[in-house]
């Protein structure tokens, strides 16, 4: 079978070569992980992520080099059903959800998977935002939310961790395309003040210092705080909190900050601090913009182009950096590039709308892309 | 009416005038009243249902709901799922294949068919032929050998099918094989045609024959299907008007879209080429070759660099694809109903029709109609094919053979150079002029865009060819110009600029296009240019060394300029305005009454600005060395400056004249290119300081804007200001290219690393280039193992305290303001001019909108005047006409929601709306796009002609190619080119003669393959266990698993056993479905293990002999096992001794002599075999003998081997041991208490226990025994007659007694008698007295 391999460099983008080598079926070699570097090869997270991956699928093959700096992956197919993983402490569950959710719809049994370890930090989307925008997103193009579902059952900080979540999605044989072009005006601010092993007037702290910006913009305004002890608060002290806007359309923007973990040299975060400071990462969510915010962006582009042949149109903020790569990568895999431009302005109005940075429209045509695993009877 | 009335009058006088007739009146009351009234009694007028209402109600309620239930079902099985409409707005050519066993006419009938169609007859038909065959339908036409591989492969594209079958024969096997892949992989429409007609003698009998062919034609297909009759033959050829009639039915023939095609793209390739370094093939005949394949793309759209499989060949990538002209277009739409002679076209590469014309991408073809053929095009040709010739016939190197081959192209083509090449013209008049370069590549550009349609296969061409328009330049170069003639200098490095610009994108030029329309020939917008060209010089500063070096190729100049590096762009800025306008003035000044041939003047020009330029440069340094900013960043910068203002001071000497202006245009766009390119690399890097970027670049526009107004002494000047100001706001909109930001960039990265290695040997100021790719080298790696995060971290957080920031995001909000279109109070409005009028019913208001609208008019007329007034009273109307039609639209709306839609077929209509909506979508999306940039989104769609470059195909496949067999490209989804487990449900075909059997090789035909695998069978059990089955059932569905591409769930397949040659009965095995895939398997056989007990305890057993190592127990504790007298029991545990025993418990105690079963399944595995049929592959001759792996069975009896046979599985006579049985025995106890009759008798058993002894006797004892035995005989006969006697006397005594017992009865009864008749007297008396 000619199945050509596609090699690439560093360790940089390693998630997203490895979904897309999963579902395109495309062989991928990743050279140079790390080379110059003091400690060479692959880290532990990755690593991690890599078993992950192996347990969710049946037949891959993964060749590591001896010095874990080169990397061979020969994709097999998805089986998901019931799974159990040790997420590694170096990066929060959030690096691992976020992969689980762009293959969860593809596999052959509907996935339930129970992960354990750091659920909010301050490098990853932590498990609160990703249940509150990316849950929204699939389901857009799931189209129900039955058996889809993100539960924290245990909250761990970093460094230490401790925390458990629990993720089911159902299995499709295929997605319907999307068309979401008009994201709304924002109806309401949630939130979710979170604080483990520290003094619960914390969240409180944290709320107030919020409101007190947001409450310029909209009166609709409630976050939720939360407060765990004994078992569901893990290792390590910390809080955190997590906004999320909702457009009358139902687009999600979502923002969210988290207090330094344990030891860091940039000792404790003051409360206050992290709550204006995570308001003013929403307002500048907002600015940019878009139907599904900057953390869903490749999420939504991946699922647009694994649908059907039909065109996908939906509207975004500026692209980060991380989807603009994943962009690049989906030509490489699947052979499809997106339509990218910015939203021109109505003429008819002489009075423009201020709302916020530059729109990009991003257009594809799905590859008709379907779920070979999944058995039919 | 007006009539009428006196007529009335003249009626009524009438009666007046006859009063005296009395009016007969009817009785009202009275007898005769009553009497009538009973005669015709007013019944009540009842329908049908009320006066019988049980005749209507449900009688039979099993009845009526099955009746319900039948109707539901009719309904429900019309309606199918609805699909999204892909069909192309034009479709490729339809498929026909002509199909048959041989010698039923085929041939005969594909040439008739051309004949009809083209006009033309073709003598050697190979490979597909294409013709039109109407205004919007062209059909390619197929013939299919006599061959399971050609079979199957038509069937899998072939849209229409032609079934050809011998009258006079009948039906053939080969028909049935076909109808039966037919079925298999999706049924394509059939025809059929009966032939041979002519063969009957008897018109009866062939009418006969007609229905029953045609009968069993139908069960096989459908009902009604249709059946065409060829009757006879004339001339070798069928009768004119019956070909004619055919094709009218394939006119009309309308098709359905088929799963597999419709989600797959393919290509039946109607022409091939070998496009192999020649080179190569020389040197080694048998290396893999390059070769493009040209056709329609089908099916669905086919991507650049997806995975194909050309079946009979193997899996290939795409290397490249390309759009080429359509050979055979459908005509135009026209009123006409007929197709002249010149739109009769026919193709047919491959079966060589008369008067082929090759071109580099496409082949034309001559009718030899007068029409049909113009000279331009011979004209065009001609130099292609000595290109071509050139190309193949020499054995030089590469590069002097590109040379050469470019030479004798333009030294032809003086035609085609009009046309325009741009890097071919400076090449010839480079040694005269630099102007004159530059001013003939934007003529081709001007002309470019007048007609651009016209001249887009010429664009390509240039687009194609950059390294040798690059190459070319070089060699310019070297032919020895004046290294001062920077003029021309600037102009050269533009050139090679322009040409990357292409080579990196062919959006460039797009790009070009639309920034001429805006410029177009207003002078004034040079200026606008040059400030966008500031802009590109700017944001070019970043990263391109390659530019760099470009322009610093062998010039002294520029070494000098790698010298300065370190420049702030403020100040850069400032002083090139100020430089600009210098430039201008001294240009104006000097340079107006320059010519353009003027090669000295311009010189001396060019001379002083430069030097002019050198001396700001001097001064940037200074300037740039305080600033300590991004000084390895700011790279090129000076170059550019430099070629910049040369430009400029030579635009405002073009602007004089309007010839040259159009020529500096291009060179403005080319940098523009750049500059775009640059801007967008830079972008991609931060993103966060582009919007600064954008205000400062805003400040520069004003400010360059405000000094060219103050200048002022040019009247087009100051208005020249605003334009720019004007356009350049708009550019700014569009200003970043996604397009390139995104995926332009990975390109430009691999030039730039080319250029750098060229450079290092040539240039002296090395130094710094090496540095910076050093430094660009620690980057790169940084960023190749940076932290792989998916969050958009922000580095600077805009000031959210401000009033103003805060303004930027207000209307985000519910709270903020809303667009007109949404606004609630604009909508009331609008709903009010709608629905104006109302009546308020509590307080019995009307309000009118009529009037305030006519008063706004006339508000509005006294206001604007009469004139104005008129035309917005005409408005006005308009609009209230609009207002009315979409009130009117508004309540068929509410109306609609109402009344329709409620239905049950509510959500399915609902659901083909949706797919309609979005098949709309689908369709204006890329609508307006050029198909050059279309193809990258959406890939190439049906319907394009394409050419497809496939790399390293096995030399076969040119060496061993045959036209006759069709070939066939299909595209491969993803996963499609990987290997699996593939589960499937399978069924032995009923007509195939013998059943299947596990693990022998089978041909399987899936997909777009034919490939020999070995499947296993197996049936699922109850529990969802495979259980694996020697043989597939005969009459049953069972599962099988094989090794083989990934294929879609539901993917028809069918097995054949051998695709060699011919073999007696029904070729096709099996047919089945794809179920799941996997790469895993769990098939399993039962396997029994058996052990004896070894010693036995109560319930309790030790048994060994079941296996053979303590593990294997501990593997099996737990498990079930079983006796053959069926007591059931458990492993428990391994003992010590002897190896493998172990103890068991059961329910019962067993017997020593028992067998103890353990049942269990043993996982099978499926042989890894995957064998593409390659038939293509083989030489003509075995071109249908392909042979994969043989059967064990097929082996041996070729090699005349026999089976080595088992003695112990022989068949023996069956010698059976005569069966004992043992006596019973009754236990003593028993018999005590049985009856005696029960009890053994043992006396009897035990009746002769003493044996005989032979006595011998002496004499005299044998005389007494012997008189003894003589006495004792008439002893005996004494005895006996004695016995007799008394016998006889017995009988007479008894003879005697009873004659006396006789009488004494005789004389009791008499006695009795008289006694009674006493006594009865007696009696009587008696009552006598009572009496």
């Amino acid at each position: 079978m000619a199945t050509n391999t596609l090699t690439y460099e560093g360790c940089n983008y390693l998630r997203q070569r490895l979904i897309l080598a999963t579902l395109s079926g495309k062989t991928v070699r990743v050279r140079k992980i790390r080379s110059k570097e003091d400690d060479p090869g692959l880290k532990d997270f990755e690593a991690s992520f890599i078993r992950l991956l192996d347990k969710l699928t049946n037949g891959s093959k993964i060749v590591i080099s001896e010095t874990g700096t080169s990397l061979l992956y020969q994709p097999g197919l998805l089986i998901g059903g019931k799974l159990e993983h040790e997420c590694n402490t170096q990066r929060s569950i959030g690096y691992y959800l976020e992969a689980l959710v762009c293959l969860a719809p593809f596999t052959k049994k509907p996935i339930k998977v129970l992960l354990r370890g750091v659920t909010n930090d301050q490098i990853d989307p932590s498990v609160d935002l990703i249940k509150l925008s990316t849950v929204p997103v699939l389901k857009r193009f799931l189209g129900t939310d039955e058996g889809l579902e993100l539960k924290i059952t245990r909250r761990g900080a970093a460094p230490d961790g401790g925390g458990e979540v629990i993720f089911s999605c159902p299995c499709r044989q295929k997605l319907r395309p999307l068309q979401f072009t008009d994201p709304g005006k924002i109806k309401r601010i949630r939130g979710v003040a979170w604080a483990v092993r520290v003094s619960p007037v914390t969240t409180n702290r944290i709320v107030d210092a919020t409101r007190s910006i947001l409450n310029q913009f909209l009166p609709d305004i409630y976050i939720y705080t939360d407060h765990l002890k004994g078992s569901q608060s893990g290792k390590s002290p910390g809080f955190g909190l997590t906004l999320v806007a909702e457009t009358l359309q139902g687009s999600f923007l979502c923002a969210e900050a988290a207090s330094n973990p344990k030891g860091s040299p940039k000792g404790p975060t003051i409360p206050e601090d992290l709550g204006k400071e995570t308001a003013k990462i929403l307002l500048e969510e907002i600015y940019r913009g878009g139907c599904v915010d900057s953390t869903n962006q490749s999420l939504t582009a991946l699922f647009m182009v694994l649908g059907q042949q039909d065109v996908s149109k939906v509207q975004m903020g500026t692209l980060s950096q991380y989807t603009i790569q994943f962009l690049r990568h989906i030509r490489d895999f699947l052979q499809v590039m997106f339509k990218v431009e910015p939203e021109l302005k109505k003429d008819d109005d002489d009075d423009d709308l201020q709302i916020g940075g530059e729109k990009l429209l991003l257009t594809c045509v799905g590859v008709g892309y379907s779920n070979v695993s999944k058995a039919i009877m | 009416m007006i009539d009428n009335k006196p007529c009335n009058h003249h009626i009524r006088k009438m009666e007046d005038q006859t009063h005296s007739v009395k009016k007969h009146r009817q009785p009202r009351a009275g007898p005769s009243a009553d009497k009538k009234k009973a005669k015709n009694k007013h019944v009540q007028e009842l329908t049908a249902q009320q006066r019988n209402p049980k005749a209507f109600s449900v009688q039979h309620a099993v009845k009526t709901s099955r009746l319900v239930q039948r109707s539901q079902d009719i309904k429900t099985k019309k309606t199918h799922i609805p699909l999204v409409d892909r069909t192309p707005i034009e479709p490729p050519p339809i498929v026909v294949g002509i199909v048959g066993p041989p010698k039923v006419g085929k041939t005969t009938l594909l040439q008739c068919l051309v004949k009809n169609y083209a006009k033309q007859r073709l003598t050697n038909v190979e490979g597909p032929v294409t013709v039109v065959a109407g205004k919007n339908r062209r059909l390619t036409l197929l013939e299919c050998k006599n061959d399971i591989n050609t079979m199957i492969d038509i069937a899998k594209v072939a849209d229409l099918v032609l079934l050809l079958v011998d009258a006079s024969f009948g039906f053939e096997m080969e028909t049935f094989e076909f109808l039966n892949i037919c079925q298999v992989h999706g049924f394509p429409r059939i025809m059929g045609v009966l032939t041979h007609l002519d063969a009957f003698k008897d018109n009866k009998r062939m009418r006969k024959t007609k229905k029953r062919l045609k009968h069993r034609f139908w069960t096989e297909v459908y009902q009604g299907a249709k059946l065409f009759y060829l009757s006879g033959m004339v001339n070798e050829e069928y009768q004119k008007t019956e070909v004619h009639n055919l094709c009218r039915f394939i006119s009309v023939m309308k098709f359905r879209p088929l799963q597999w095609r419709i989600t797959h793209p393919y290509i039946l390739v109607d022409r091939t080429e070998d496009i192999t370094d020649p080179e190569t093939a020389r040197r080694n005949r048998k290396c893999d070759r390059n070769i493009s394949l040209y056709g329609y793309v089908r099916g669905t759209h086919l991507k650049n660099r997806s995975n194909v499989h050309i079946p009979g060949c193997g899996d290939f990538t795409i290397h490249d694809m390309q759009i080429l002209s359509d050979p055979c277009p459908t005509p135009d739409q026209e009123k006409r109903r007929s197709l002249n002679q010149r739109e009769r076209i026919i193709y047919a590469p491959m079966s060589g029709v008369g008067g082929i014309v090759y071109d580099k991408d496409a082949i034309y073809i001559d009718l030899g109609g007068s029409h049909s053929h113009n000279k331009r095009e011979e004209e065009e040709v001609q130099p292609a094919n000595d290109l071509v010739s050139t190309l193949m016939s020499t054995f030089n190197p590469l590069d002097e053979k590109i040379n050469t081959s470019h030479m004798t192209v333009f030294s032809n083509t003086a035609p085609i150079s009009d046309v325009g090449m741009l890097g071919d013209q400076p090449s010839q008049e480079s040694v005269q002029e630099g102007e004159r370069v530059r001013r003939k590549a934007v003529f081709t550009d001007v002309l470019d865009d007048v007609d651009d349609n016209s001249e887009e296969p010429k664009k390509k061409k240039v687009k194609v060819d950059p390294t040798e328009e690059l190459v070319f330049d070089d060699s310019d170069d070297d032919e020895g110009e004046d290294g001062n003639n920077a003029f021309l200098k600037s102009g050269f490095s533009l050139s090679t600029e322009r040409v990357n610009c292409t080579e990196q994108s062919n959006d460039d030029v797009e790009d070009d296009d639309t920034s001429e329309e805006s410029d177009d020939d207003d002078i004034e917008m040079e200026e606008m240019d040059l400030s966008s060209k500031k802009r590109g010089i700017q944001s070019v500063l970043g990263d391109n060394i390659s530019k760099e070096k470009e322009d610093g190729v062998d010039s002294d100049d520029e070494i000098v300029l790698f010298a300065n590096k370190k420049t702030s762009s403020d100040s850069f800025d400032q002083d090139e305005t100020f430089d600009n306008d210098a430039n201008i003035s001294d240009n104006d000044s000097s340079d107006d009454n320059d010519d353009e041939n003027d090669n000295e003047n311009d010189d001396e020009s060019d001379a002083e600005s430069d030097a002019e330029s050198y001396d700001d440069m001097d001064v940037h340094t200074v300037d740039s060395i305080k600033s300590p900013d991004e000084k390895s960043v700011k790279g090129s910068s000076d170059t550019k400056l430099i070629s910049k203002t040369r430009k400029y001071s030579h635009e405002t000497k073009a602007s004089v004249e309007s010839s040259k202006i159009t020529d500096s245009e291009s060179d403005i766009e080319s940098d523009e290119g750049l500059g775009d390119e640059a801007d967008d690399k830079e972008t991609d890097e931060n993103n966060e300081s582009d919007d600064d970027i954008k205000e400062t670049e805003d400040v520069e526009a004003e400010e360059e804007s405000e000094s060219e107004a103050e200048e002022g002494h040019l009247k087009w000047k100051s208005n020249l200001a605003e334009l720019a100001a004007e356009s350049f706001r708009k550019r700014q909109k569009e200003r970043i290219n996604y397009r390139k930001l995104i995926y332009g960039q990975d390109a430009g990265e691999e030039l730039e690393e080319e250029k750098n290695d060229d450079d290092d040997d040539e240039l002296g100021g090395l130094f710094k280039v090496l540095k910076r790719k050093q430094e660009k080298k620690t980057d790169e790696r940084l960023s190749i193992n940076k932290t792989d995060c998916s969050r958009f971290f922000i580095q600077t957080v805009q000031d959210w305290d401000l009033e103003e920031v805060r303004e930027l995001i207000k209307d985000c909000f519910v709270t903020g303001k809303w667009d007109k279109s949404e606004d609630a109070a604009a909508r009331l409005e609008q709903d009010d001019e709608l629905y104006g009028d109302f009546e308020d019913l509590e307080t019995g208001e009307v309000h009118k909108e009529d009037n305030r609208e006519i008063d706004d008019e006339e508000e509005d007329s006294t206001a604007e005047g009469e004139d104005d007034g008129e035309r917005k009273r005409t408005k006005a109307e308009i609009t209230a006409d609009e207002k009315r039609i979409a009130r009117k639209k508004k309540l068929k709306e509410v109306f609609d929601k109402q009344y329709d839609m409620k239905d049950d077929s509510e959500f399915y209509d609902s659901w083909k709306q949706e797919n309609e909506i979005q098949a709309q979508l689908n369709r204006a999306e890329f609508e307006n796009m050029d198909d050059d940039v279309r193809v990258n989104y959406e890939g190439f769609r049906p319907g394009m002609y394409v050419r497809v470059e496939v790399n390293n195909v096995p030399c076969e496949f040119v060496t061993n190619f045959d036209a006759s067999y069709p070939v066939i490209l299909g595209g491969l989804l993803n996963v499609e080119s990987n290997v699996g487990y593939l589960q499937t449900r399978v069924k032995k075909h009923r007509w195939h003669k013998k059943i299947l059997k596990t693990k022998n090789p089978l041909i399987v035909s899936l997909g777009w393959r034919r490939f020999q695998t070995l499947p296993l069978f197996a049936i699922q059990d109850h529990n969802f266990r495979n259980r694996l089955l020697k043989y597939t059932p005969e009459h049953l569905h069972c599962h099988s698993v094989f090794w083989g591409p990934l294929t879609p769930q539901g993917t028809g397949f069918l097995a054949v056993e051998s695709v060699s040659g011919v073999m007696p009965g029904f070729r096709v095995a099996a047919t089945g479905v794809v179920l799941e895939m996997d790469k895993k398997l769990d098939i399993v056989k039962k396997l029994k293990l058996t052990g004896t007990p070894q010693k036995i305890y109560k319930k309790t057993a030790f048994i060994q002999g079941m296996f053979n190592s303590a593990l294997e127990v501990t593997k099996f504790e737990g498990a079930k096992i079983r006796t053959v007298s069926g007591i059931r029991g458990q492993v428990k545990k391994a003992v010590r001794t002897p190896e493998g025993a172990f103890r068991a418990t059961f329910e019962d105690k067993i017997l020593l002599s028992d067998i103890v079963f353990l049942r269990t399944w043993y996982p099978v595995e499926v042989p890894q075999f995957y064998n593409p049929v390659t038939s293509l592959l083989l030489p003509q001759e075995q071109k249908t003998a392909w042979i994969g792996m043989k059967t064990v069975g097929q082996l041996r009896w070729e090699r005349g081997i026999t089976i080595t046979q088992n003695q112990d599985s022989l068949y023996k006579p069956v010698e059976r041991k005569v069966y004992h049985r043992k006596p019973v025995t009754i236990p003593q106890d028993l018999q005590k208490n049985l009856p005696f009759k029960d009890t053994p008798k043992i006396l009897q058993a035990k009746k002769n226990p003493i044996k005989r002894v032979a006595v011998i006797r002496e004499p005299k004892e044998v005389k007494v025994a012997k008189l003894m035995n003589m006495m004792k005989t008439l002893d005996d006969h004494k005895k006996k007659m004695e016995r007799a006697s008394m016998r006889e006397r017995v009988t007479n005594h008894k003879k005697k007694q009873g004659t006396i017992d006789k009488k004494k009865q005789q004389k009791q009864k008499e006695t009795k008698r008289q006694i009674y008749k006493a006594l009865g007297q007696l009696e009587k008396k008696k009552n006598k007295f009572k009496k």
